[in-house]
């Protein structure tokens, strides 16, 4: 009966997150095509921008849950820091895919190429193949102690490539234009308030579409760990 | 192709990416949630 009512809570709250996300996310695309100026340099292209900043920042908000997530792991050896953390991974490398590919398709007509082998991209590239490693690892290893805890290290170095790609722009000469949201000059001093504004609401949209995503993420795999858990009772007793 | 165009890319990579996820969420978990009551099932079968 409890367990009953703890389900039907937690899809009534699965429910309205998944409203407000959507309601978010049409406030997002309203302000990205009918609300926001076109810039003046780059032409209607640069709205690509709304896009591509909220993923990049999902994906690194995804990969610090694994990091956050790993060392609890480590430390507690709960199975349940393990389940945050692979969920998180994975959507984490569907969202930095998503960043490699916004990226080019933005490139192409302002840079007049698709990719350049700089500092970002690269280091970019590089976080998307560790993480993808990451789940190549969970998929061909038996599940269990072991598995997760050499995913959980991988988790954790993985992370550590993220301040690089923040600090690539400033530390080396790039394609890749300067940080305008979090600049030297202030936070968003870059960039016109409206753009600001709709960045602002894209990055909430995308923030609650993680915390949707996550959510019946989570709950796949504890519908997995049910399973194993009949299936080892069911031969044990037989 | 022309600035329209690489818009629309764009943003059938993103909505499609997503789209196509939460699509493969909803089947794993569809076919994992039979697995559970056949499962459950055949255990209340072993009880009887």
């Amino acid at each position: 009966m409890a367990e009953e009512n703890s389900s039907k809570e937690i899809s009534s709250s699965q429910g309205g997150l998944f409203w407000l996300t959507a309601g978010t996310m049409l406030a997002a695309l309203i302000a990205i095509y009918v609300w926001v100026p076109t810039e003046k340099n780059e032409g209607i292209i640069q709205r690509v921008m709304y896009f591509h900043i909220p993923c990049a920042w999902l994906a690194f908000f995804a990969f610090f849950i694994v990091f956050v997530s790993s060392i609890l792991f480590l430390w507690k050896k709960e199975r349940e820091w393990d389940i945050y953390a692979h969920c998180s991974a994975e959507i984490g490398v569907i969202f930095c895919s998503l960043v490699l590919i916004t990226g080019p398709i933005w490139a192409r007509p302002v840079w007049g190429v698709w990719w350049v082998w700089d500092a970002r991209l690269t280091s970019t590239l590089v976080l998307w193949l560790i993480y993808v490693a990451y789940l190549m690892l969970r998929g061909q290893t038996e599940a269990g102690s072991i598995r997760a805890r050499y995913s959980a290290v991988v988790g954790i170095v993985g992370f550590l490539d993220i301040p690089l790609i923040h600090f690539s722009v400033l530390w080396w000469r790039t394609f890749h234009p300067k940080p305008k949201v979090i600049s030297s000059e202030g936070l968003g001093k870059g960039m016109d308030p409206s753009m600001l504004i709709t960045l602002g609401i894209s990055l909430a949209a995308f923030t609650l579409l993680y915390c949707l995503l996550m959510g019946r993420r989570v709950a796949l795999e504890r519908t997995k760990d049910e399973i194993d858990r009949l299936k080892r009772e069911k031969l044990y007793s037989s | 192709m022309d600035q329209l165009g690489f818009l629309f890319a764009a943003n059938l990579c993103v909505w499609g990416g997503i789209f196509f996820y939460v699509l493969t969420l909803k089947k794993r978990q569809a076919a994992l949630e039979r697995d559970l009551q056949l499962l459950k099932e055949e255990s209340g079968k072993d009880g009887d």
